[in-house]
């Protein structure tokens, strides 16, 4: 197999086609891949979502907007994608019915593809949430969003150096003025296809008696689960004491 | 339709709202009364004597059975029945000379309940919005409903926890329970520096007190006087002053190392406008949603904080961390800790 | 196999009580440790953390001791008057339109179909000309409203008002952002339910939507003005007829508002006390909002939905008006055996048995309100005038509906209780379902729906003896 390991963004993406996209707005039934769309609220996130569907949904200056799931289609190289606007949170490790939905989707509904929108000017908050999703998932993509404003507030993110931190690739982008759209769309059907195998950045920085213990957490869920791919971030939930993990568990939901 | 004059329907609206008032006016309206009288059967008392027993001696007291008759208001003859049952089921015994003790049967049992109200009072705090003052009073009646299974299944859902939100140890139910080191506020001398480990909340007078006061559980604190009129102690950059009686609900773990660094915490609604600091973690006080709220917006140890905005109204206050605007309200701010440079 | 699950679940548990109740805080921290140190690494900026000076300068402002508030009720003084006037030529070009040029043409239509009578009448003086009301009183407001006050979302502006009013709402033990949801009341209730989404607490988000009703909504401001204006303008001398009537209007929205924060404070002390309650409030920076597209989505998402859920309810409420104008038990209708029977209620709260009839009928729709009474008392009083039984209808002037009233009738007394309960009354149809879609439990469906209406009856109940005593 053929894989390169991202290490910059414009490295992976060089050959978007312009006539192969496809906005298919609410046709999503029977689509190739399935892409979730995450980030924190304010972020952009739906009107990342309407530029890539072609649908409109509203979009406010106001965290909080999009509360109930939203679904969309776009073709792009003869594959249909889905794409799943999940409620904008600022985590997944609390209990909030927004998060419940959102954390749900990317473990359970095993996206192909999840891309997190961020605030370029704002990436250090938004940081947590991407830390948190890229525990769970290994295929993400990070966009780079409102990079017009963060311009304007002289902020300058290093899109190389970020993706080689994160492990997945890093798009910029301007919503808004559908700046680095066309990028992105090539970005996720890689992804998706396989053609760019990412390798997510693990949270590092944890004190040692709690590292001690999810290890050895960990590694009786690895042995138990071989193929789950997030055994660090089950035990990181069930030592926080999540129900609906448990629960999972128990049902079999990690089985495969 | 017999329609009537306007001063008799307006005497007889007042009427009822009246008998509205006697019937249902909260905690002492009649309806409140009799319900409650009907809850109160031989289980309950059977559990209120055994929770009563323990706490005594645990205190190390030999207990006479009229004591326990008198500090358990029920009529006399109802207590005594229920306490004669409870030795024929071999959870108390008889030592002579009217004193009674619990046996190992009895101590099972009365740890179970003292399990499932400090559970339950973890549960309020952690999961609702209720009050802290009501706490106490939910608990008393809910540790007569639980069930062993329904126990368990609680103490999962909030993680086991080991102390209730008092301070006070929470039993596994295995029946191990952590100890709390610590001595009373009132016997501290001078220069003492220590954590509050544990706040009791009876009597109730007391413990309003302690909240009206904005007493933290976890908070640092160093004793400036110690008088038998007064305690005084600062505590995250405030002056507090409790009296002897009210203080001693306060339970202090002495720290040996004085830490240099937590003698600088300040709460962060101490911070003026212009002012830069930096964060040194959330008090224990804040709980629950609320905690994990302010967690996933930044505000966690080592972050930069200062004002942004002071709302027309004073209160809330606008502060800018991590490069975003966020609002607070002033008794949250009280609840963040932070070192001002 | 189901064992080592038990096993994983049981380590993780023992490992918990060993590791102490800290884990959430030290694993947030971890991971902000991380994202300070990649930021560091990949991150450049020009004034470290410093906020877009524009942004600041205009917070300074809005935010101001002195400016602050000035600026908020200007803010919604344009907006609300934009609204009501700008409303005003579009309503009654719809209203020309549907009910006095389509109306009269389907009856034609229908004759020369030869048309039974009872199928004509059902269909177009019922079901149609209830939902000829509906778009011609609710459309052209709801299309200046939204979109404005989407614009205002759009730039930034309503955190800041959130932020400014707290403290107000605090003291009720509600949130801040209620101050928007409220404001959204004063378009559509229903709407205003549902921008309670802002609100991420429990309890305070609850809250928002039991007492949203007591913002007066679009379709109820007519009501309050046709009434004000025919009953208060009249009592005072001619020339403060007309200020007169906008005070008392003013006056009853105000009296909302009073009502409201009571309530929220009341639900806060009692019912709700033991829902969570937090409190964040982020305030994104601003943004120039994109014109058209805003005008677009907001008429989209807000006004067509809302104003097709309308007419969804309207319309079997016009069928329900027709047919118990129509129908005969005995020698009467069952309106009149209706209004009958609740005249005495009615007069023991200031009201009449017609009025207590409308508003049962008009749940779906307070804006068929008027209409409706002036139907029935037609009705019941036999006068001459309006389009027959079961034909909703209004004047031209105000004068006009005045005289048909007073010969229902009404004094003063109604006038105000009507007022009164216009704005103390059960949401409509559209806004309880929004409730139950919003709350998912019919318990506080229930608490929303029965509140106000109960409070309706002990203030107009009050009002009422008092009024007679003197």
């Amino acid at each position: 197999m053929e894989k390169n390991v991202v290490s910059s963004a414009c490295e992976v993406c060089p050959q978007y086609n312009p006539d192969g996209l496809k906005k298919l707005g609410v046709n999503v039934e029977n689509t190739d891949y399935v892409v979730a769309l995450a980030g924190n609220p304010n972020t952009g996130k739906s009107t990342v979502f309407n530029a890539l569907t072609g649908l409109r949904q509203h979009t406010g200056n106001w965290p909080g907007k999009t509360v109930t799931r939203a679904e969309g289609a776009f073709g792009y190289n003869d594959k249909t994608y889905k794409l799943v606007d999940l409620p904008g949170t600022y985590s997944l490790l609390s209990t909030s019915e927004d998060e419940e939905v959102a954390r749900n989707f990317i473990l359970f509904g095993k996206p192909d593809v999840t891309v997190i929108v961020v605030d370029a000017g704002r990436l250090e908050r938004n940081l947590n949430l991407v830390l948190q999703i890229l525990e769970i998932t290994d295929k993400a993509v990070l966009c780079l969003n409102l990079m017009d404003e963060a311009k304007r507030n002289h902020v300058e993110v290093n899109e190389r150096a970020l993706a080689k931190r994160l492990g997945v690739p890093v798009v910029a982008a301007s919503a808004r003025f559908n700046k680095g759209i066309p990028e992105l769309i090539d970005v996720i059907s890689q992804v998706a296809t396989g053609k760019i195998a990412c390798k997510p950045h693990r949270i590092t920085n944890v004190p040692k008696h709690i590292n001690d213990a999810v290890k050895k957490l960990s590694d009786q869920i690895k042995q138990r689960f071989p193929n789950v791919p997030n055994s660090r971030w089950i035990a990181f939930r069930l030592l926080d004491g999540d129900q609906r993990i448990i629960e999972a568990l128990r049902e079999g939901e990690f089985e495969l | 339709m017999n329609v009537s004059g306007p001063l008799f329907n307006l005497l007889v609206f007042l009427g009822v709202l009246v008998l509205a008032y006697v019937l249902f006016r909260p905690t002492k309206g009649w309806f409140w009364l009799v319900a409650n009288s009907v809850k109160t059967n031989h289980k309950v008392i059977t559990e209120d004597v055994l929770k009563q027993l323990y706490t005594l001696e645990n205190q190390g007291e030999h207990i006479l059975k009229k004591e326990v008759v008198n500090s358990l208001h029920y009529n006399d003859g109802t207590l005594e029945r229920v306490i004669a049952t409870m030795e024929e089921n071999g959870l108390v015994e008889e030592l002579g000379q009217g004193e009674i003790r619990l046996t190992a049967l009895g101590r099972d049992y009365a740890l179970k309940i003292v399990r499932v109200h400090r559970l339950w009072e973890k549960y309020l705090a952690e999961k609702t919005g209720f009050d802290k003052t009501e706490w106490h009073a939910r608990a008393e009646k809910m540790e007569h409903q639980l069930s062993h299974e329904e126990t368990n299944v609680l103490a999962t859902e909030l993680g086991n926890p080991i102390y209730d939100p008092h301070g006070d140890p929470i039993p596994s139910h295995s029946g191990e329970y952590a100890d709390i080191d610590g001595a009373h506020l009132n016997d501290l001398p001078v220069d003492t520096v220590g954590k509050i480990v544990h706040i009791e909340d009876e009597p109730e007078v007391y413990y309003r007190q302690i909240l009206a006061e904005n007493i933290h559980i976890g908070s640092v604190i160093r004793v400036v006087e110690n008088t038998d009129r007064r305690v005084l102690f600062y505590a995250e950059g405030e002056e507090f002053i409790l009296a002897p009686e009210v203080a001693r609900n306060l339970t202090i773990e002495v720290l040996e190392t004085q830490e240099e660094l937590e003698e600088l915490a300040v709460r962060l609604s101490a911070l003026g406008t212009g002012e830069k600091a930096e964060i040194l973690g959330i008090s224990k006080e804040c709980r629950g949603d609320s905690r994990r709220r302010l967690l996933d917006l930044g505000f966690v140890k080592g972050t930069p904080i200062q004002i942004d905005l002071v709302s027309p109204l004073q209160n809330p206050k606008a502060y800018l961390v991590k490069g975003t605007t966020i609002a607070l309200r002033d008794d949250q701010a009280a609840k963040i800790l932070i070192k001002k440079m | 196999m189901k064992d080592s699950v038990e096993d994983i679940i049981e380590l993780s548990n023992d490992l918990r009580w060993k590791m102490g109740g800290d884990f959430h805080d030290h694993i947030t921290e971890s991971i902000y440790a991380d994202a300070s140190e990649i930021v560091e690494a990949t991150v450049t900026t020009d004034s470290r953390k410093g906020r877009n000076a524009v942004d600041v300068t205009i917070d300074r402002i809005v935010t101001s001791r002195k400016w602050g508030f000035p600026i908020m009720f200007l803010v919604l003084g344009v907006v609300l008057w934009l609204t009501i006037i700008g409303a005003n030529y579009p309503s009654g070009l719809l209203a020309e339109l549907l009910l006095d040029s389509i109306h009269p043409a389907l009856k034609s239509g229908a004759a020369s179909l030869h048309f039974p009578w009872w199928l004509s009448g059902f269909l177009i003086d019922g079901v149609y000309l209830a939902l000829a009301w509906v778009i011609a009183v609710m459309l052209p407001p709801m299309a200046i409203f939204f979109p404005l006050f989407t614009l205002l979302e759009d730039f930034g502006y309503l955190p800041r008002v959130a932020f400014n009013l707290d403290n107000l709402f605090k003291k009720a033990g509600a949130h801040g952002k209620q101050a928007l949801t409220m404001s959204m009341g004063f378009g559509c209730n229903a709407a205003g339910v549902v921008a309670t989404r802002i609100i991420d607490s429990p309890r305070e988000r609850l809250i928002a939507i039991i007492t949203n009703n007591f913002s007066l909504c679009n379709g109820r401001w007519p009501t309050q003005i046709l009434i004000a204006t025919i009953f208060v303008g009249a009592v005072v001398p001619k020339a403060l007829s007309g200020t007169a009537a906008v005070l008392s209007v003013i006056g009853i929205a105000v009296l909302g508002m009073a009502f409201m924060f009571t309530s929220s404070w009341l639900l806060s002390k009692t019912v709700l006390k033991g829902q969570v309650s937090t409190f964040n409030l982020e305030l994104p920076p601003y943004r120039p909002p994109r014109f058209w597209k805003t005008l677009y989505t907001s008429l989209i998402d807000r006004t067509l939905i809302v104003l097709w859920r309308a007419i969804v309810f309207a319309a079997p409420a016009g069928a329900v008006i027709w047919l118990i104008s129509n129908i005969m038990i005995g020698d009467h209708s069952i309106a009149y055996w209706m209004i009958n029977s609740l005249d005495g209620f009615g007069w023991l709260i200031g009201l009449n048995g017609v009025i207590l009839v409308a508003y049962i009928v008009a749940i779906p729709a307070n804006e068929i309100v008027i209409p409706t009474v002036l139907m029935l008392t037609v009705l019941v009083t036999g006068m001459s005038g309006g389009e027959g039984a079961g034909v909703m209808f209004e004047l031209d002037s105000a004068n006009a509906t005045g005289e048909i009233l007073k010969a229902g009738g009404w004094t003063l007394l109604t006038a105000v209780n009507l007022m009164l309960f216009s704005l103390l009354h059960n949401p409509c149809s559209t806004t309880i379902y929004t409730i139950y879609r919003e709350t998912k439990s019919a318990k506080w469906t229930a608490v929303a729906t029965l509140m106000p209406l109960i409070m309706g009856f002990v203030v107009t109940f009050l009002v009422a003896q008092v009024w007679r005593l003197f």
